[in-house]
């Protein structure tokens, strides 16, 4: 078998065309250090919770890379970047020479493409005798693509592999150029001579998302809260980012829509020439369901079981102020929160720091309605609303980035959870008004004291407290800016008539007025 | 040494068809629109007379019908594009009426027998003839290797270019083969980092091209285009409103027709699947600023204050600007974080601008900027005429001032502004705009009362 052998390594040889061969590579294998900062699902609203099998925010993913130069023309690889990661946006500074080019190379390592890369090469054809075990190795040259099957040419001639009913295999003497087992950047480096640098590396990922989570917890009389809040951060990355500086970016940044290409891993298919034998057909030899194997779906599938699983119970009652907060800066026109100890942001976890926390926040309480006044029998419920002004004599004066907000009564021995509502970004010096829930306490009835059919509507709105203590109750009365005739004294809100009363316990009150039908 | 011999002759039988040069010189001229002109040379040695040529290692999504092929003395007879792949069942269909050989594994021994076959029919199952008597193809069972004596020509393992060429002479001659194929594009990236103290941008360009061909392209002499040759089909797409004044100084790269060419300063090797980036512009210290605009699209009231867009200003004129004509793509800016980190701050879409334009780009959201458009009034002046009092409250709770483009849109043609708080400029028939400076901590009023027909 010398002979043969022999001569067909030195045919397909031949027939290989070696591409760029002599290419220096270096290779870093991951980051000394890595910073890491999220940024919010650009179009998630601020009552939307996060999905966390499907997140639509990013991260920056700042990496410090010490890699060796060689001299001449090399390629420079990094491996172990985010998996999310978009090739357009990659940065890289700090070589000591100039980049020629930047390449993402998403061409995968699989069964399939390890066929196409061996298209009229020479690979090795095992053969295993099941009678004696005796192992038996030729070589082939590939002569066909991966889609279909698989079709080789030995000294015997043409076959098509494991058509035979024999085990046999092909392996190849190693892993084709080009093909990497993950979407792999490398930057294509001319350096003077040999020299060993640090490089910062810093790319766009995507399957990132955070926002804040806001635990009010409201002081017996109503008149205060204690107000606290998580940064919440996700990550559905298969990279996990050891000892990482954290940060999250609250604000809306426009984003192009672009989307990271999806690597190729051909799969390898493998189908004979027509099968059927003299006792196929026969309604007899019908086979059974085909024996389902199924890899990996139970995994994937486990978040979808969990979800399904009853509502997580209310969150904890807040904490004595956390030894480790986020520290808040400005950035341009955005606000950046800060870990300010490195934290690890493992892969497919989401991850909970104080963001901050606010003691004796004043807040006044509204019951309040919004209606169509020319037709206010459709109505919104009646809103139990805390307003406040995110300013530091109320107790606040810090921006406020967009999350969910869970009320809780406080005083009791039992935590009672009173509502769940949503705060958008919010600036220093703002109104802030929390929903924090409908009540039924506060009653509301609507008359109409005009007759059927005329152009105007004459209505009675009524208001009742029935709660035991006193309670500011107001009415929007939306006109879209047109006025109302009442005998009643109203104010304004949002440019629309505001009937504004204080019901004692029990009481109730009156608003006639006459409108423009709707 | 008879399995040498056949192996040899096997392997050596596509090349008695063509001379299967690899390229000797490969020119891509790549457009923004999915869209690549491959010029691949290759060294032909060409007999007098007919000839079939093959071209393997062309692109995988080549439109074989832009095909052309030019040599000295050579003629064209015909252009083949072969699409029938080899496979097992294409093999066994194509082997009927002819023979093959069997070698089979005894089960017990491992010991092998060989015997020459007719392939009869290859119909659900193959039907063999061996000497006297028919056979089904591993009827028992047992296993069975079928070797074919070779690979029959027209079946391949990829889809494949042929050309009959008719040449005048013998001998060795460049001849090119020049082809349109889909799955290459590109498009410009720019990586700006904006100094918002010194109002400075160092910006570097980056052109990006992918390749989903399904070849690679080795050492090949690259050319970017920045245009769209699709005949201006495709239908109508939203422009990028980064543009605010359109530069009318020429640029001095090297212009065909209409379109901006972007050379690769050397030859590169474009992969299959592979996204590569070159640079095209690295300009540091030019001037920018940061600017707010808001836009209430109608006359109507926000529920809560609304972010006004934060807006990067700057221009790529020679002087004070980029210097260069910029094709289109995707801005994305960065800022210095207090520890000095550069941060990802928003990115937009530019058209292709041409050098000396204005350009004004919404990064995002202002934070701390915000407008409060409330409709104060509406009063029915005459029937079909209104007049509606608008209040836009501006708050800048940033430690410095701002200077806010408030527009109002949605003014039609015949909407007048009977009275306003300060004076607008009317941009459009539809729009109105103040330039309205609010203080550091603190907030600005503008009212508006227009004359409307409804």
């Amino acid at each position: 078998m010398r002979g043969p052998r022999f001569l067909l390594a030195a045919l397909a040889a031949g027939i290989a065309a070696a591409p760029s061969a002599g290419q220096q590579v270096a290779r870093s294998q991951g980051p000394q250090s890595v910073a890491v900062t999220v940024y919010r699902a650009p179009y998630r609203g601020a009552s939307e919770a996060i999905d966390l099998r499907w997140l639509n925010g990013y991260a920056l993913i700042t990496e410090q890379r010490r890699v060796t130069i060689p001299k001449g023309e090399a390629d420079i690889r990094f491996e172990g970047v985010s998996g999310g990661i978009l090739p357009q946006s990659a940065i890289v500074t700090g070589l000591p020479s100039g980049v020629v080019e930047k390449n993402q190379d998403a061409w995968l390592l699989s069964p399939g493409s390890l066929v196409d890369a061996a298209l009229g090469k020479r690979v090795h054809l095992r053969r295993t005798l099941r009678a004696t075990g005796a192992v038996r190795e030729m070589d082939a040259v590939v002569r066909s693509g991966p889609d279909g099957a698989v079709v080789i040419q030995t000294s015997d001639g043409v076959e098509a592999l494991r058509c035979s009913g024999l085990p046999e295999t092909l392996t190849y003497d190693g892993v084709p150029p080009r093909l990497s087992p993950k979407p792999t950047l490398s930057v294509r480096v001319r350096s003077p001579r040999t020299t060993s640098a640090t490089v910062t590396l810093s790319y766009l990922a995507s399957d990132f998302d955070w926002q804040a989570n806001y635990v009010a917890e409201l002081a017996p009389d109503g008149r205060t809260m204690n107000l606290f809040a998580w940064l919440t951060l996700a990550s559905a990355d298969d990279t996990s980012f050891v000892r990482a500086d954290t940060q999250a970016v609250a604000g809306r940044l426009n984003r192009d829509n672009v989307r990271a290409r999806r690597a190729s891993a051909p799969p390898l298919v493998l189908r004979c020439w027509p099968s059927g034998t003299t006792t196929s057909d026969l309604e007899e030899y019908q086979p059974g369901a085909p024996e389902e194997i199924i890899v990996g779906d139970v995994l994937n599938n486990l978040p979808q079981m969990r979800a399904m699983a009853p509502a997580p119970p209310p969150p904890p009652p807040p904490p004595p102020p956390p030894p480790v907060m986020a520290q808040q800066e400005d950035l341009g026109d955005l606000k950046l929160y800060r870990i300010p100890i490195p934290v690890t942001v493992a892969a497919h976890s989401q991850k909970q720091v104080a963001l901050l926390a606010r003691q004796g926040v004043k807040v006044e309480t509204v019951y309040r309605i919004e209606l169509y006044a020319g037709n206010p029998t459709t109505a919104s419920p009646v809103r139990r609303v805390l307003k406040t002004k995110n300013v530091a004599a109320q107790g606040l004066g810090l921006p406020l980035p967009s999350g969910g907000i869970a009320f809780f009564a406080a005083g009791r021995a039992r935590l009672m959870l009173l509502g769940r509502g949503a705060v958008e970004d919010k600036a220093v010096g703002e109104d802030l008004e929390l929903v924090v829930g409908r009540s039924e306490a506060v009653a509301f009835e609507v008359a109409n004291l005009s007759p059927a059919g005329r152009r105007t509507g004459e209505w009675e709105l009524k208001a009742t407290n029935r709660r035991s203590e006193p309670v500011a109750f107001e009415a929007r009365l939306e006109t879209g800016g047109r006025a109302l005739v009442t005998d009643s004294t109203l104010g304004t809100r949002l440019g629309s008539p505001l009937w504004a009363v204080t019901l004692g316990p029990g009481e109730s009150a009156t608003l006639r007025y006459t409108a423009p039908q709707n | 040494m008879r399995h040498v011999l056949l192996l040899s002759l096997c392997l050596a039988a596509p090349s008695a068809l063509a001379a299967q040069a690899a390229p000797a010189n490969l020119a891509v001229t790549i457009y923004n629109d999915d869209l690549a002109l491959v010029q691949d040379t290759r060294n032909l040695d060409l007999r007098a007379g007919r000839t079939r040529q093959e071209f393997p290692g062309v692109s995988g999504r080549i439109s074989p019908e832009t095909v052309t092929l030019s040599g000295a003395d050579v003629g064209i007879v015909e252009q083949n594009f072969d699409f029938d792949l080899l496979s097992p069942s294409k093999l066994m269909e194509k082997a009927v009426g002819e023979e093959v050989t069997l070698i089979r594994t005894n089960p017990a021994t491992g010991a092998e027998t060989r015997e020459r076959a007719k392939v009869l029919a290859v119909n659900g199952g193959v039907v063999l003839q061996i000497g006297p008597r028919i056979e089904v193809l591993r009827d028992d069972g047992l296993p069975v290797r079928v070797v074919f004596d070779g690979v029959p020509e027209n079946l391949r393992p990829r889809p494949t270019l042929s050309v009959t060429v008719d040449s005048a002479r013998g001998g060795a001659r460049p001849v090119t083969l020049s082809y349109l194929t889909r799955g290459m594009g590109w498009k410009a990236d720019y990586v700006t980092l904006f100094d918002e103290k010194a109002g400075t941008i160092d910006v570097q360009g980056w052109v990006t091209l992918t390749n989903t061909t399904g070849t690679t392209f080795d050492n090949a002499d690259t050319l970017l285009v920045a245009g769209d040759v699709s005949g201006g089909n495709g239908g109508y797409r939203p422009i990028a409103r980064s543009l605010v004044r359109a530069g009318t100084e020429a640029s001095d790269r090297e212009q065909i027709g209409d379109f901006y060419l972007y050379p690769l300063k050397e030859r590169t090797t474009i992969a299959n699947q592979q996204t590569k980036q070159v640079s095209f512009l690295d300009v540091t210290g030019a001037a920018a600023r940061r600017a707010y605009v808001y836009r209430n699209d109608w006359l109507g009231t926000a529920q809560e204050p609304q972010s006004a867009a934060s807006v990067l200003q700057f221009s790529s004129s020679r002087d004070q600007g980029l210097g260069d004509a910029l094709p289109a793509g995707t801005v994305r800016v960065y800022q210095r974080d207090q520890r000095g980190k550069a941060q990802f701050v928003g990115e937009n879409r530019i058209d292709h601008t041409p050098m000396g334009s204005d350009i004004s780009l919404a990064t995002g959201q202002a934070f701390d900027v915000k407008v409060h458009p409330v409709v104060e009034k509406r009063e029915k002046v005459s029937s079909g005429r209104w007049r509606t009092t608008m209040r836009y409250t501006l708050s800048n709770a940033r430690s410095q001032a701002v200077s806010v483009d408030l527009i109002q849109g949605g003014l039609w043609g015949d909407v007048r502004i009977a009275s306003e708080s300060e004076k607008s400029v009317r941009r459009s028939a539809d729009e109105a705009l103040w330039r309205v400076a609010v203080p550091a901590n603190g907030s600005s009023t503008v009212t508006a009362t227009f004359d409307t027909r409804y």
